[in-house]
């Protein structure tokens, strides 16, 4: 267990790397962008089927997570960036070879490494939607909208709620983007692959078999999340149990498999 | 007691050996050079050794621990492989800082090695604006975190200044006074020439010379024959080829690496093959032309 905590502090210290804040800013910038336009064209009256949704909901108790979860899918996509990239840098580099010399414990420096990670991830989430949220607020407040349901005991279970999927969603993605990593050993590779895995292969495949891509990590990952609020994202049609169950098994399986390559792997960087 | 010891190691990456039964063993408290052209082996063996890449056969011993108990042998290693790798973008000091969290190291350590480094004064600067001299000594640094008994540097004099080599030559002195155990690994075989008390030769994975500097060097020379004609030149040829040493051809003089003793040897079994006129000069041989000899002869 010390092993894993000095991984883990020793990885703390790495976040002060400008790549890795420049992530979390990009990620509060741009999710706040997106809110913000989504909030504009909801005030300012836009008509179309594909609003139609979120117009009716914005003055009720969803209303304020249907705007800022305009931008999850961004999210999850800088999420699976800072993952990969935070990890298969560390053989881009040449840097892993010296760590592993320090930690001859390969799974508990990985372990150390991919808790700091991932908990950075998610307070760079848990940041993006406190900030993008506030930002809306005060917006509406400005503008006179009344937003009383946004704040209620209702409004603030559908955020906590909603926040609460996002987290597994973003777990999740960090399995996939450490897998990922752990097999590519490359910056370019992790980031390129992940990202077409996730916004194009899966597309792609729920085009030809959707009853089987449902089950695929990206749309279980993204589907609980939608089971909050179905506006920010498709509803599990396989059932909201179904599918965190799914993500669980999904992550566990990254895991091990990440796990059982790194361990036996070859360190040639 | 040797601090290193192999036993028929071997490495594939794919279809290339490149490291092919390798047997060697590294006295403890020595400075020990390994030598050997691109490819040769030497940083895969060191990779071996540090527990980075597993070996296809045979097995070795590093400070008395096989290298399935790396976790054991490790915490007293300090290893400085390739190109010393860093986070650009962090400073120098917290670079070290993050071995050191890593490793258990106290953190007065990290300040202990900048200032054996002479780098106190830009331990706060990025690392990305180093230089490939100061990046270099960073990475001694980073290798001398845990104060270890055995320490594994790979080329530590690129990008150093003729100074900078001969504060790395007194440092590595040094620290072998202290009782440490250091293996080399460096193209300048000068350098090495300098410094080292045992070497490693090492030429396709295999090790073609395993022992002490000082024996290599001594019992060592290079024969200077000046054949008479293509029969006398044919016939030192031969007779050092049958006694599996390589002979160099150049314009008017042949050359051999090879024990003083086999100048008697070449002497006496040319005489008797009619060749009474002869011209053979002894010289000592420097490392280089040792190596280059050992080279040659395995290829011949």
């Amino acid at each position: 267990m010390t092993s894993v905590i000095r991984a883990f502090r020793s990885e703390v210290l790495k976040f002060r790397r400008w790549t890795v804040l420049a992530g979390a800013a990009v990620m509060v910038a741009v999710s706040t962008f997106i809110a913000y336009l989504t909030f504009h064209q909801i005030v300012s009256g836009a008509t179309g089927s594909e609003m139609s949704g979120l117009i009716a909901a914005f003055p009720t108790s969803q209303g304020l997570v249907a705007v800022i979860g305009q931008a999850r899918s961004v999210i999850l996509a800088i999420a699976l960036i800072q993952v990969s990239a935070n990890l298969a840098a560390e053989w881009t580099q040449g840097t892993v070879r010296n760590l592993l010399v320090r930690e001859p414990h390969r799974l508990r420096w990985l372990t150390g490494k991919m808790l700091a990670v991932v908990l950075f991830v998610l307070l760079s989430m848990l940041l993006t939607l406190v900030i993008s949220g506030t930002f809306i607020l005060m917006l509406a407040q400005g503008q006179g909208i009344e937003t009383a349901a946004w704040t209620s005991g209702p409004g603030r279970r559908i955020f906590v709620e909603f926040l609460g999927n996002e987290m597994i969603a973003l777990i999740g993605v960090g399995a996939l983007g450490t897998l990922i990593a752990v097999l590519t050993r490359s910056v370019g590779a992790a980031v390129g692959i992940g990202l077409a895995y996730i916004l194009v292969l899966e597309g792609i495949i729920a085009v030809v078999a959707p009853q089987v891509s449902r089950w695929f990590p990206g749309r279980v990952f993204n589907t609980i999340v939608g089971s909050t609020v179905p506006l920010v994202g498709p509803n599990p049609s396989q059932g909201y149990t179904a599918a965190m169950l799914a993500s669980v098994l999904w992550i566990a399986g990254f895991a091990v498999i990440s796990a059982l390559v790194f361990r036996r792997q070859d360190v040639t960087a | 007691m040797n601090a290193i010891e192999t036993h028929g190691l071997t490495k594939h990456f794919g279809k290339q050996t490149a490291v092919d039964d390798l047997s060697l063993s590294i006295p403890a408290g020595s400075i020990a050079g390994f030598i050997g052209p691109n490819g040769a082996g030497k940083t895969t063996t060191l990779r071996l050794l540090l527990g980075l890449v597993r070996p296809n056969a045979g097995s070795a011993t590093v400070l008395g621990r096989p290298l399935t108990e790396r976790d054991r042998y490790l915490p007293r290693v300090g290893a400085l492989i390739e190109a010393p790798a860093f986070y650009p973008s962090l400073s120098g000091r917290t670079n070290l800082e993050v071995l050191a969290l890593l490793g258990g190291h106290r953190g007065s350590r990290v300040n202990d090695m900048l200032e054996t480094v002479d780098l106190s004064d830009r331990a706060g600067d990025r690392v990305g604006t180093y230089s490939l001299g100061m990046k270099q000594r960073l990475g001694v640094a980073m290798a001398l975190l845990p104060d270890p008994e055995l320490l594994i540097l790979d080329e530590p004099a690129n990008g150093l200044d003729p100074l900078g080599i001969v504060e790395m030559r007194e440092l590595l002195r040094r620290l072998r006074d202290r009782g440490k155990t250091i293996v080399l690994s460096s193209h300048l075989l000068g350098e090495l020439e300098h410094v080292a008390d045992w070497l490693v030769m090492l030429h396709k994975g295999k090790a073609l010379f395993c022992g002490s500097a000082r024996d290599l060097l001594t019992q060592r020379v290079e024969l200077v024959i000046e054949p008479e004609d293509a029969v006398q030149r044919e016939l030192v040829t031969r007779v050092a080829n049958q006694a599996g040493y390589a002979v160099t051809q150049e314009v008017h003089t042949l050359r051999i690496a090879c024990p003083a003793g086999f100048a008697d040897t070449l002497d006496r079994l040319t005489r008797e093959a009619g060749a009474v006129d002869l011209t053979i000069r002894v010289k000592e041989a420097s490392l280089e032309q040792l190596f280059l000899a050992l080279v040659k002869g395995e290829h011949s």
